[in-house]
């Protein structure tokens, strides 16, 4: 088995989809001649030439709407955006048509898109270009939203992606491209709508995504050094939900963290606690608790940025707290 | 909004108080803190300083007028308003109604002086509520709904509202289990009730009562001896724990707020039994001198014969208890001294040999004795023993039975006590006290090896005998006990 990058993962993904269908296709800036703003579209140009890897002008709403058009017309586009922040020009497009064709046509169009680029706060980005923007896609019917955290997962889920009839929101990050992992030689997909359980713990449940991943196992390691096993659901899906997988685990432990970079008003985060005092109250016996973002602009000092981020030491706190332990 | 003024509590004692002398009149500005009367109470005439601010509206008590305390005696107001038009007080005033407070023959309170939210009372208990609301400042104000209500909730005890703090899973074990949550105190935030609390309450006896400490009935000869003393061995209630509801909350709380459960201090009646034993253990340990000798007993050989006999004679079960008795009444043959009293007349040696063996009950202790034991087969005294120690649990003991010891033994070791020290029954010189039979290395012959040790230590009243004389029985006991085989003899 190959120990790849998560950014490799992506490309090879990308790659083998192209190979496997010629309807599929790559626009974006930057992903042609500079081989991607973070290297994950590495030799597709040489391989596939202008037609099929498109370096596009600095206009994300309209190469996503040509993507959409195109998607509509029989395509199956990749569309790459530098950051998910920039695909807030793009909103318009995503929200109102690539969500709503299928609906608005009577299923006469399909939109079989992939969005898929960096997401939420890297490294001192500065205020607007250090956000998550999963609450805002998960909160659409009519899209899908992947949040990937492994080599393994990125390569088996954007392949799944790439092949989904409907448009799928595809959340990679910056600060894990360079992740390593095992990734089979062989073809594999991962099913969307399915969360991994990264760690099996009885004692608390901790839900996460994305770069969440390796804080929450972080967490488990500074928790099991007192005796405390967390089980760290993956959720790899934000949209549709596993929510089995989350109310299994919870009627487990009886206690749930979620933990997530993003701010804590609405999105994500509460969808699932939501979910878990509905479906599984009578098991609850500590409230849910969140651990993420500070509900503040993200600064661009450093020092500062980082007292915003979920931390494993914050995420430890969360946790016993749940259990009613202290300190 | 007029405001009352009523008679003080000037003195603990103070039940009325005569207006010796009006310092005011009718339509003077009074200031809070202004003494306003001169007040004769049971002790002395004293100033009143009012509590009060305002207009004088009316004098209702007369000066020379003996009144209760907690009379209406003026009635302060904005000038022009009409005194008897509903008098008000500060929020803290209203809270509770005052004795004394219907109105005095041929005065005329204030409307409203009747209805007890409104009497001021600077009296008593509510002397200090109402100085510190004034303090605040909020006496002059009309009464808030709001405020007092907030009031109301923060002095509220976490569960007077009938909702219990519980987790939805603590709710649902308690359900599950049959469990009132609101019996169950809470170790969570704000005394929240959590899964280990339901999961406590359950092991606590939610459905089955905790066993007694004490040993089964079935062992009694063998184990269910105690000592004089040491009562605390009998403290072993049948009855479960106080009950959860019996608990509350504290006012003190850890670190984290979570409020400390508190519970119910208890007295105890005292039986006749329990009488008994503070007279008895009392007058031995104020009256004799106790003096205590510890030796070891390598118990190897003894529970070999045990064992041995066990095995040998039908419908035997001699315990290591049974030994030690055989064992002391041998031991006390031939040593009289031991077998005696102390007598202001002078020192008694009793003729017979009467072993009384302590049994520990769930309310206390009784001694059943054993007679003639010198003279009785071991399997006689194990019978003996056996029988008078279920009936002592039984509480069917004559009373002939549980008299005439001369000498006691009190075993603790199947509670795992190691070595003790007994009070001297009154009438006895010497109580043994019999610790529990553990391996333990011991040095034989330059080499380690593992032994079976009993440690035994004779407790005894120096006015009857000397510590040598209570050595050289232990070295008899000892000896017959690590050579058992004297005891068939």
């Amino acid at each position: 088995m190959a120990i790849l990058q998560i950014r490799q993962a992506i490309r090879d993904a990308m790659k083998e989809e192209m190979l496997r269908d010629d309807r599929v296709f790559l626009m974006g800036e930057e992903v042609g001649y500079y081989n991607g703003a973070y290297k994950a579209s590495e030799g597709l140009l040489d391989q596939f030439g202008p037609k099929r890897v498109i370096d596009t002008p600095i206009v994300e709403t309209g190469f996503a709407g040509v993507g959409i058009g195109a998607a509509m017309c029989g395509l199956r586009p990749i569309i790459e955006f530098m950051t998910f922040n920039f695909s807030a020009v793009a909103f318009d497009q995503i929200l109102n048509n690539a969500a709503k064709i299928r609906h608005m046509t009577n299923g006469q169009f399909g939109v079989p898109i992939v969005f898929r680029g960096p997401n939420a706060a890297a490294h001192m980005l500065g205020s607007t270009h250090s956000q998550a923007f999963e609450p805002y896609y998960a909160h659409i019917p009519g899209l899908k939203v992947v949040a990937v955290a492994t080599p393994y997962d990125a390569k088996g889920l954007l392949k799944s992606a790439i092949r989904d009839d409907n448009p799928v929101i595809f959340l990679e990050s910056e600060l894990m491209y360079s992740v390593k992992g095992e990734v089979p030689d062989e073809e594999y997909t991962i099913p969307i709508g399915k969360a991994d359980i990264k760690r099996e713990g009885k004692h608390v449940t901790l839900v996460t995504w994305g770069q969440g991943v390796p804080v929450s196992l972080k967490t488990a390691e500074l928790a099991a050094k007192e005796g405390i096993e967390v089980e760290v659901i993956d959720l790899r899906t934000l949209r549709p939900l596993d929510t089995d997988a989350i109310i299994d685990s919870v009627k487990k432990t009886n206690r749930a963290v979620v933990l997530f970079h993003d701010w804590p008003y609405g999105g994500v985060g509460c969808e699932i606690i939501a979910r878990i005092q509905e479906l599984a109250f009578d098991h609850l016996d500590a409230p849910v608790l969140r651990e993420c973002y500070e509900d503040v602009p993200f600064p661009y000092a450093e020092n500062l940025e980082n007292l915003c981020l979920p931390t494993p030491e914050k995420g430890l706190a969360a946790v016993k707290k749940v259990l009613y332990k202290r300190g | 909004m007029a405001t009352v003024v009523t008679l003080p509590r000037l003195s603990d004692t103070m039940e009325e108080g005569v207006i010796a002398k009006w310092r005011i009149k009718v339509g003077d500005k009074i200031k809070r803190g202004q003494v306003i009367a001169e007040i004769e109470t049971d002790k002395a005439t004293m100033e009143f300083e009012s509590f009060d601010s305002g207009t004088v509206l009316k004098l209702v008590a007369a000066e020379g007028e003996a009144l209760p305390v907690g009379a209406t005696i003026a009635v302060f107001g904005k000038p022009g308003e009409n005194p008897d038009a509903g008098g008000k007080t500060s929020e803290a005033k209203a809270s509770k109604p005052v004795e004394g407070t219907t109105p005095i023959s041929g005065t005329a309170p204030p409307e409203g002086a009747n209805g007890e939210a409104l009497i001021a009372d600077p009296a008593g208990d509510e002397a200090k509520a109402a100085v510190e609301a004034d303090a605040e400042g909020v006496s002059a104000k009309p009464a808030s709904p709001e405020g007092q209500g907030a009031k109301d909730m923060s002095k509220a005890p976490a569960r007077d509202d009938g909702r219990v703090p519980a987790s939805p899973l603590a709710r649902r074990l308690a359900r599950e289990h049959d469990l009132e949550i609101a019996e169950i105190p809470g170790s969570g935030p704000h005394g929240r009730v959590v899964k280990t609390d339901v999961e406590q309450a359950i092991a606590a006896g939610g459905t089955a009562p905790r066993a007694p400490a004490s040993a089964p009935a079935s062992q009694a000869a063998t184990s269910a001896t105690s000592a004089p003393a040491a009562p605390a061995a009998s403290d072993k209630p049948a009855q479960r724990a106080p009950a959860a509801s019996t608990a509350t909350y504290s006012t003190e709380a850890d670190i984290d707020g979570r409020p400390y459960v508190s519970r119910a201090t208890r007295t105890i009646k005292l039986s006749q039994m329990r009488k008994t034993i503070v007279k008895r253990m009392g007058q031995s340990k104020r009256e004799a001198p106790h003096i205590y000798l510890t030796t070891a007993i390598h118990m190897d050989r003894a529970m070999a014969v045990r064992a041995e006999l066990n095995a040998a004679v039908d419908g035997t079960k001699i315990s290591v208890n049974d030994l030690i008795v055989l064992a002391c009444a041998r031991a006390l043959r031939k040593h009289p001294k031991v077998n005696s009293n102390y007598t202001e007349a002078g020192i008694v040696e009793h003729g017979d040999i009467h072993v009384g063996v302590a049994v520990a009950l769930d309310d206390g202790l009784v001694v059943p004795v054993i007679r003639f034991a010198d003279q009785k087969s071991i399997t006689a005294i194990s019978r003996e023993t056996r029988d008078l120690g279920q009936r002592a649990k039984a509480k069917e003991l004559r009373p002939e039975e549980m008299a005439g010891s001369t000498f006691t033994i009190s075993n603790l070791g199947m509670l795992g006590v190691e070595n003790f020290m007994a009070v001297v029954n009154p009438g006895e010189s010497a109580i043994l006290a019999v610790g529990a039979t553990n391996d333990e290395p011991v040095v034989e012959a330059g080499a380690v090896v593992v032994r079976k040790v009993m440690r035994v230590t004779l407790c005894s009243d120096h006015r009857a005998f000397d510590g040598a004389d209570s050595a050289r029985f232990l070295q008899t006991l000892k000896a017959l006990l690590e050579a058992p085989m004297a005891l068939f003899g």
